[in-house]
């Protein structure tokens, strides 16, 4: 009874913060002044034509970046967790820190590089850096920033997936044939489940991604949804413009459902005490060094150089603490806030999908993936549909709706972090708490907690750093002063200089880098204490 | 008054029946043995009687009371009261041997606060495990952790005492030492005892009474 | 209580401690501002308000993308529930929009006695103040440079010429403008010159600038602060008030515009950020600024580069009818930006 009711609630709160707004947001589209009607939809059709080519870029966009994303992650993924390069925990993280921020500062880190006066100008010729800087604006420069920012997605889920290889069914395979055949057709065919949930991962996140297109004038279709709403706060017609998107997401979302959904489940990291088996690279030692050192000098040194190279002036950084320090601070806060909640429900939505708790399980996890893949602003549009009213308007008028938007958006990530752990977890350690007589709620507190305790940690930290990036959603629905960080390195933007610009981004990694570290050690020493 | 009886308990999981219309009883103080090879359904049965399995149909009582009917748990596991070793022992890796034996104490109605201190003291010096109680399970040898879960089962002093293949994974000298362990333990606490095994040496010793099981599909064919 | 049960009793309160901060509404002695100017440019005038006054300033800005139409948005969407006190317009077409929505009540302020009518609502929802012109930016160097914006139709700079998307912003002003002068059939006539002359969409004035600071276009219709602020970057631009021939058609003039929110929660300080806003000393501030502002109070000092508004030819408008104009051209506009 008592487990029922706790994942009852935790189901309603997830429906109340994100599909509520939903419904609401699409409410309005089809009932204009008391009646109903699909104006704003045949509208959209009639001017099909228009939408046809955003449409298209979208999806040029988000196949080419997941097509690229998957390549790429999965080799990094197997060089740097599967062989014995050196330096790879450090090419690792370093290949990893893209993920830390916002896609959009990526494209203004490039834009600083390949400008007229940019880093660049005096290493490479003038006519190569003009053709670079013409491709930068469009498709090419589009790809490229979205690669080097979600690539780390599928080389982490490749990390991670390779654990669940049975080291034995890859020695019987060396048994009888080298390691590339051995990788080829035990290694990969394994977790091939796993690869392919990355791939489409990335493909969502891709077809939902704004900032950076918008930036690099790339017409992609959810600006339209932005444009829409934050141009008209037009509800009906942003949400007939998202449509397109969501119909695409949850036809996706159905296949990886029907494909693939039951294989990642069972994909789980072998015992502990296992050892991962090591291919060795031999004489390609050091040419897979210097290629994956390009690759992460190319991806992520160059670009975060010119960040800070281009915020090198004398008053850029007072200035920027001057402008930006409260809105650090409340990043900060509502971060830690959304982490701690979103680890929250995210390890209760993790536990009712993995002990197939509900009967809606299965909902419940393809409402979080949905959410997770939408575009940010479209979950505020929602949020504000259903929140701004006289009625709720104390809500609405608090950082509260900011932490909503963090639900939202990101509990899919903590609910399949937990999902993760919990299948490393036996479930006959909590069977052993149920029949010493504890109740349900004591049984989570003092066994399956604990014995979750590095994954409920590696949940939070992960919360954490998308809260404190996350621009979409949390842009649209700050109350009056309590903008975050993000929100405004993008306000300040219009007219700000560069090299303010570019410093407000350099504290933004920075801070999050020092959180990391901080709450990383943190980590290490519960770990050990264990 | 059966300690556990069972009445044409089935169940079956993603349509194959794995238990099919099974009655048993078990007296008070018994010693019954679950003979038989793997996927025979015989911790199905054990599970069964936990509550950590629902049954499809049938009936389950224990002491008289009846905890499971008409597919659905009348009694939750945790009001059971059973004493229950399972088959990869299910230590709490962040717990020391002790506070193993205060959790489990926590939630027994029947102890009084006062009388717990002691009664763990009682239960480490019956499975000789006093002077590591402040060990966590990491750090005990595999006999020293059948011990430390045999004394989980037994700390609150249940009637009925559960154990699903225990000793599978230990070479056979420790083996028949824990076998004569239980034995002693048994003989001095007199509780019912249910348990699961493959081993027909293991059966022969532990059981006052053997049960043979076989999988529901090798059943002979009907006449 | 052991050290665990602390660390997590502790790690509760402070949770806590910040889900209450984050949740408590703001105290009473506050104004809610919701700004359509840049927030680098308006930002030190609101703090040296709070300064001034001990009033807490409580801002929601709109970003470049929002075209400085969002927040103009939100208040019509909150119409029914006002959360803010004052709008600070960066043009007065969104003030007037506000003010045919029923979003403003009218507050006559003492400070802008000594604006002109022409930048004041006659009932008194909304007073214009520190203006920028819409002036061409130019690439360094240009041997021949544009001195009217219909240079954007000449095809000696087919091509070579970025305008921002004149959907948003002050480029939807200065389009309804010319729609109000010229009449529909002559503004329609330039659009399709634009199309045909190859002109590039961009999604804002600031970007407009950086493509033409960066070389990747000759020139550019933007606001005179994107200039100023490029040039003070060292950037290679220069900044040109267009049409300003005895004959010609004039700079396009965008004040800032202020107006008091009806039933916001504070509106006595919201009508003492008005007195502020609109005072020659803000004027003069915001002058001297990089946002480089005309004031409207004749005789403010302001620095050189920074032209008063007797010395331009500006171009005669009434701005409601501008406003209403520039609603009734949306869908014009949208299928011109489609194309």
């Amino acid at each position: 009874m008592e487990r029922r009711v706790t994942l009852l609630v935790v189901v309603v709160v997830l429906v109340i913060v994100g599909l509520l707004p939903l419904a609401a947001m699409f409410g309005k589209s089809i009932i204009v002044d008391g009646r109903l009607t699909l104006g704003v939809y045949e509208k959209l059709f009639a001017n099909g034509r228009q939408h046809w080519p955003p449409i298209g870029n979208s999806l040029t966009l988000a196949t080419l970046t997941a097509g690229c994303v998957t390549l790429l992650g999965v080799s990094l993924g197997l060089l740097l967790g599967k062989t014995d390069l050196p330096l790879r925990r450090t090419l690792a993280v370093l290949l990893s820190i893209p993920l830390l921020f916002p896609p959009y500062i990526l494209a203004v880190c490039w834009f600083n590089l390949l400008a007229s006066n940019g880093v660049l100008v005096h290493v490479i010729p003038a006519r190569t850096l003009e053709l670079l800087s013409g491709w930068l604006f469009g498709l090419p420069g589009c790809l490229w920033v979205l690669v080097s920012a979600f690539m780390p997605v599928v080389m982490i889920l490749t990390l991670f997936y390779l654990h669940a290889v049975n080291p034995r069914l890859e020695e019987a395979g060396r048994l009888i044939a080298r390691w590339p055949a051995t990788l080829r057709y035990v290694t990969l065919p394994t977790i091939l489940p796993g690869i392919l949930f990355g791939g489409i991962l990335v493909f969502l996140l891709a077809l939902g991604e704004v900032g950076a297109p918008m930036f690099l004038r790339y017409a992609v279709f959810p600006v339209e949804t932005l444009t829409q709403f934050s141009a008209f706060y037009d509800f009906g017609a942003a949400a007939a413009a998202a449509s397109p998107l969501l119909a695409v997401t949850l036809l996706v979302l159905a296949f990886e459902r029907r494909y693939l959904r039951e294989k990642t489940y069972r994909l789980r990291p072998t015992t502990p005490g296992r050892r991962m088996l090591l291919v060795p690279l031999g004489r390609w030692r050091v040419p897979a060094l210097l290629a994956v050192s390009l690759l992460a000098t190319a991806m992520v040194v160059l670009p975060l150089l010119a960040l800070v190279v281009s915020s090198l002036s004398p008053f850029a950084y007072p200035e920027a603490w001057n402008k930006a320090a409260d809105s650090l601070a409340r990043s900060l806060v509502f971060a830690a806030v959304g982490a701690t909640l979103l680890t929250v429900f995210g390890f209760f939505c993790g536990y009712l999908i993995h002990h197939r708790a509900l009967r809606l399980w299965r909902a419940v996890d393809t409402l979080t993936l949905l959410l997770f893949t939408l575009p940010g602003t479209v979950i505020g549009v929602g949020l504000i549909a259903l929140w701004n009213r006289p009625a709720t308007g104390f809500l609405y008028a608090s950082a509260g709706m900011v932490i909503f938007a963090y639900l939202a958006q990101y509990t899919a990530l903590s609910s399949r972090i937990t999902l993760a752990t919990l299948g490393n977890v036996p479930q006959s350690l909590e069977e052993a708490a149920q029949m010493t007589g504890a109740p349900w709620l004591a049984r989570i507190a003092y066994v399956v907690l604990p014995a979750a305790l590095p994954g409920v940690i590696a949940a939070w930290l992960i919360g954490f750093i998308f809260c404190l990036r996350d621009l979409g959603a949390s842009m649209l629905v700050y109350p009056a002063g309590q903008d975050t960080l993000p929100a405004r390195i993008y306000t300040l933007m219009a007219n700000g200089a560069p090299s303010l610009i570019s410093a407000l981004c350099v504290i933004l990694v920075a801070v999050t880098l020092i959180s990391l570290a901080i709450l990383g050690s943190l980590l290490r020493a519960v770990g050990s204490h264990r | 008054m059966s300690a556990i009886e069972l009445r044409a308990v089935s169940k079956a999981y993603d349509g194959r029946a794995v238990v099919a219309g099974i009655s048993v009883s078990v007296e008070r103080g018994e010693r019954v043995v679950l003979l038989g090879p793997s996927g025979c359904g015989k911790t199905t049965v054990l599970r069964l009687v936990a509550g950590l399995e629902v049954p499809d149909s049938g009936a389950i009582t224990i002491n008289g009371s009846p905890v499971a009917e008409g597919g659905r748990n009348l009694v939750e596991p945790e009001r059971r009261h059973i004493g229950m070793v399972f088959q990869d022992l299910a230590l709490w890796p962040h717990m020391t041997v002790s506070q193993h034996l205060e959790f489990a104490l926590r939630y027994d109605i029947r102890t009084d606060l006062a009388h717990r201190p002691a009664r763990i003291r009682e239960a480490l010096e019956m499975v000789r495990m006093a002077d590591r109680a402040q060990a966590k399970p990491g750090e005990l040898s595999g006999g020293q952790q059948q011990r430390v879960a045999l004394a989980r089962a037994l700390v609150a002093n249940p009637a009925v005492v559960l154990m699903d293949e225990p000793l599978s994974s230990l070479d056979l000298e420790l083996n028949r030492y824990l076998r004569r362990e239980i034995l002693r333990l048994h003989a001095e606490l007199g509780f019912t005892l249910v348990y699961v095994t493959h081993n027909r040496e293991e059966a022969a010793d532990i059981g006052s009474r053997v049960i043979a099981m076989r999988p529901w599909q090798d059943r002979p064919p009907h006449i | 209580m052991s050290k665990r049960r602390l660390s997590f009793a502790v790690l509760a309160v402070v949770i806590g401690v910040m889900l209450w901060r984050a949740l408590t509404p703001e105290s009473a002695n506050a104004v809610v501002v919701y700004v359509s100017h840049d927030q680098v440019f308006s930002e030190p005038i609101l703090k040296d308000f709070q300064r001034d006054t001990g009033i807490k300033v409580l801002a929601v800005y709109d970003t470049e993308e929002t075209k400085s139409a969002g927040v103009m948005n939100r208040l019509i969407a909150e119409k029914a529930n006002p959360q803010a006190d004052v709008y600070w317009a960066n043009e007065p077409i969104r003030a007037e929009a506000l003010r045919q929505q029923g979003v403003s009540a009218p507050y006559r302020s003492p400070s802008a006695d000594r604006i002109a009518e022409q930048y004041r609502d006659p009932e008194g929802h909304w007073t214009g103040f520190s203006a920028r012109a819409r002036i061409l930016i130019l690439r360094q160097g240009l041997k021949d440079k544009p001195t009217s914006i219909q240079a954007y139709t000449d095809p000696d700079f087919k091509g070579k010429a970025v305008i921002a998307n004149p959907l948003f912003g002050t480029t939807t002003a200065h389009m309804a403008a010319l729609f109000a002068v010229w009449g529909d059939d002559r503004a329609k006539a330039f659009l399709d010159a634009l199309s045909k002359n190859g002109v590039q969409i961009s999604s804002s004035n600031g970007e407009s600038a950086d493509q033409v600071a960066a070389g990747t276009f000759q020139f550019a219709l933007v606001d005179s602060d994107d200039v100023h602020s490029r040039q003070k970057q060292g950037r290679p631009v220069e900044g040109l008030y267009p049409d300003q021939e005895a004959d010609g058609l004039g700079c396009f003039i965008v004040p800032n515009a202020v107006l008091l929110i009806n039933g916001g929660p504070h509106m006595e300080a919201g009508k003492k950020l008005i007195d502020y806003l609109l005072s020659r000393e803000t004027e003069r501030k915001l002058a001297y600024s990089d946002a480089a502002q005309i004031p409207l109070h004749p005789g403010v000092d302001t620095p050189p580069g920074v032209p008063r508004l007797e010395a331009l030819k500006v171009m005669k408008v009434d701005y409601a009818t501008v406003a209403a104009k520039m609603q009734a051209i949306q869908p014009l506009l949208r299928d011109w930006v489609g194309h």
